[in-house]
């Protein structure tokens, strides 16, 4: 089903972007119903980055995310991740494609509430058929600060443990991709700051990628460069943001529309 | 209120379905059932003629009414639990409790009243049948006309309607009081019950082989113990739980989403249990007694025809609710997940293996009900093989038991299933929004 390379996916071979799209375009309805969510969007993004995508409401963010993860698949145009094109296929070609390739956080957590922490935390390794090294899940718990909630269940833990339960567990299968979907927009502002410290962690400390689809100027802020988004195609590029100029630039963001990166 | 009450059921008239379907066939049984005072009070019936009818429309009508009022009560608990964004809705614009009381019983009123004049044709019908299939055994004489009259038209009506009231009624208090644990007062139960159960059948042994009622004591004891079971089920299925080692990532997450769901799926262990135990109780125990009666050369008398006739048809009229019963509130529980589904999905889990865990979770509760069920009914079955036969199992073989076996396994896994791979088709990241 995939056109993969001749390398395993999880060696560290030479392909130095983690995902790579080539003119996508993505379209909601029917004739004269039809949205363009995505109207040829390419991008390519380095491995080990912190990527945060910005745009208003309906810009096509979550589409992107959400063709770039391989949960929807896009009209036309190519997705790889990690060296691997997505094709098509049915939902269980594309979940198998996305474990070990893609880990998640969003912003309702979408944790298992008849699950306790570790065993959510160790789920797509479960699902996944691998094997469950419950001691790594541990340390992974330990590292987003959870280290004595191992037996707890997600309704027992506020916003920011439950979404700090959904890094660990989108570390734990040591992804190439995060992604990440407005992850701090259910949280406190401190909650948000260690969510946000967290997913920078993973790429400064784990290597990841990650790309997280965002409102909110301070949590771009701790990316490494932001894309803006409008009507479904890319409207700039900024690196080393700052809150401020995210601010500034979002406002102004419909003025001129950019055409490309 | 009234008018809302109409209004919602005119624009969602698919989520009154199972309600209608129970109130409709239970209206249909007794009407037909109870056809059968009329016809007895009509002139010229003879005396032996007007027994068998008055009894069977007592035995049956009397099943018939409490089944009633547990289908619809468990139809709407179900449709009351469901529709709770909906009223929690009304409860912000204002309604008040009373209000929205009324609403419910309104709609279930309203929706019983239409089952009820449904079952209107059929149970004439049915009754007809009937009295063909007494007077074709002989039990009732042939010049005996059928007759519908006011008593069969009143009491269904009547009934139906005081039971869709009367479920309506507690399955909006129950909603709007949140659960309640009434542990101690469930153990007592679930104790008593089943110390009467084994009293009923150890009783048996004080009958004599040829005894009339020897049937009674054996078949209500395992009703008895298969109750006390069912109140017990929550317990019994973490039993269960605690000693399974279900590796795999399906089996894995179905044991951990049953533990978490023990409580919540009590309702469907009992008509599991129940369904089980009357159903091969009451069918063994019959098988056994037809064949002693034609083994000793005897021709049967009215009464033990009558007795063979009602337990067919209890037992028919058992199958059929609990069937509806299950469907329902195995549909409803498996809708309701949806959201749950597309969360295992987002983790990584394909639709094979959500579809696995359903599964998963259908075998062990059909297994877990289906083993206490048929304890409870083999608890009825031997003490009344043993003193009518003197052999300690029946000699029917395993057909019995694989029959009934059979139905609860569809009835469980196929609704389950076939509404998880519709619930399926919504993708992930709808089906976690949707609810979100």
């Amino acid at each position: 089903m995939f056109r993969a390379g001749s390398r395993h996916p999880h060696d560290t071979g030479p392909a130095t972007e983690a995902l790579r799209l080539v003119k996508v375009t993505k379209t909601y309805g029917t004739d004269e119903n039809a949205v363009t969510a995505l109207d040829g969007v390419t991008l390519t993004l380095g491995r080990g980055t912190f990527t945060a995508v910005m745009g208003p409401s309906g810009s096509g963010k979550s589409t992107l995310l959400q063709c770039a993860a391989g949960l929807d698949v896009p009209d036309s145009g190519i997705v790889r991740v990690d060296g691997t094109e997505l094709t098509g296929g049915g939902e269980a070609e594309l979940t198998r494609f996305r474990r070990g390739r893609i880990g998640f956080v969003f912003q309702q957590y979408n944790l298992l509430d008849t699950l306790t922490v570790a065993q959510n935390t160790v789920l797509p390794l479960r699902l996944a058929g691998r094997r469950v090294d419950r001691e790594r899940a541990r340390e992974v718990l330990v590292s987003v600060g959870l280290g004595d909630r191992l037996g707890h269940r997600p309704d027992q833990l506020s916003g920011g443990q439950r979404q700090r339960v959904a890094i660990a567990r989108a570390l734990v299968t040591e992804p190439r991709v995060i992604f990440a979907d407005e992850p701090t927009g259910a949280l406190d502002t401190r909650s948000a700051r260690d969510v946000l410290g967290l997913l920078r962690r993973a790429v400064r400390v784990h290597g990841r990628t990650v790309v997280m689809v965002t409102h909110d100027p301070v949590a771009a802020s701790y990316a490494d460069s932001v894309l803006f988004l409008a009507d479904g195609r890319l409207a700039g590029r900024m690196d080393t943001p700052s809150a401020d100029a995210v601010a500034e630039r979002l406002a102004h963001l419909g003025d001129d529309t950019m055409a490309g990166v | 209120m009234f008018v809302l009450a109409m209004r919602s059921i005119r624009q969602r008239p698919g989520r009154f379905l199972a309600t209608l379907l129970s109130a409709f066939l239970g209206a249909a049984i007794i009407m037909t059932f109870n056809s059968m005072h009329d016809t007895a009070a009509r002139s010229g019936v003879d005396p032996v003629s007007a027994q068998t009818l008055t009894t069977a429309a007592g035995v049956v009508g009397g099943y018939g009414t409490l089944l009633v009022f547990f289908a619809v009560a468990s139809t709407l608990t179900v449709n009351v639990r469901q529709r709770a964004a909906e009223l929690e809705l009304l409860r912000c614009s204002g309604a008040t409790p009373a209000q929205i009381g009324r609403m419910v019983v309104g709609e279930a009123v309203a929706v019983a009243l239409v089952g009820a004049s449904l079952a209107v044709g059929p149970a004439m019908l049915g009754g007809q049948v009937l009295l063909g299939v007494f007077q074709d055994s002989g039990q009732v004489a042939r010049s005996v006309d059928h007759s519908f009259g006011a008593l069969a038209l009143v009491s269904g009506a009547g009934i139906t309607l005081l039971a869709a009231a009367g479920a309506a009624f507690l399955a909006v208090r129950r909603a709007g009081r949140g659960s309640r644990r009434r542990g101690g007062a469930r153990t007592f139960l679930a104790g008593a019950a089943l110390l009467a159960g084994a009293l009923g059948t150890l009783s048996t042994f004080a009958f004599s082989a040829t005894d009339a009622a020897l049937m009674a004591a054996p078949a209500y004891g395992a009703i008895l113990l298969s109750v006390g079971f069912a109140l017990l089920s929550p317990r019994l299925l973490k039993g269960v739980l605690e000693r399974l080692p279900l590796s795999g990532g399906s089996g894995w997450l179905a044991v951990r989403n049953l533990r978490h769901r023990a409580d919540g799926l009590a309702g469907i262990l009992v008509s599991l249990i129940l369904f089980t135990a009357v159903a091969t109780a009451t069918l063994y125990m019959q098988a056994v007694e037809s064949d002693a009666v034609e083994a000793s050369g005897l021709t049967r008398s009215v009464d033990a025809k009558n007795l063979e006739t009602l337990n067919f048809t209890v037992v028919g009229i058992i199958v059929v609710f609990v069937c509806v019963m299950l469907v329902n509130t195995l549909y409803a529980a498996t809708t309701y997940r949806s959201r749950e589904f597309g969360q295992q999905r987002l983790a990584g889990a394909t639709p094979g293996q959500v579809l696995g865990t359903v599964g998963a979770e259908g075998l062990i509760l059909t297994v877990t009900g289906l083993a206490f069920g048929t304890l409870a009914a083999l608890a009825g079955i031997i003490p009344f093989t043993l003193v009518r036969t003197d052999s300690v199992l029946p000699g029917q073989g395993l057909g019995i038991w694989l029959a009934v076996v059979s139905v609860a396994a569809a009835a469980t896994l196929g609704t389950s299933l076939l509404t998880a791979r519709r619930v399926l088709r919504t993708p992930a990241v709808g089906a976690v929004a949707v609810a979100a």
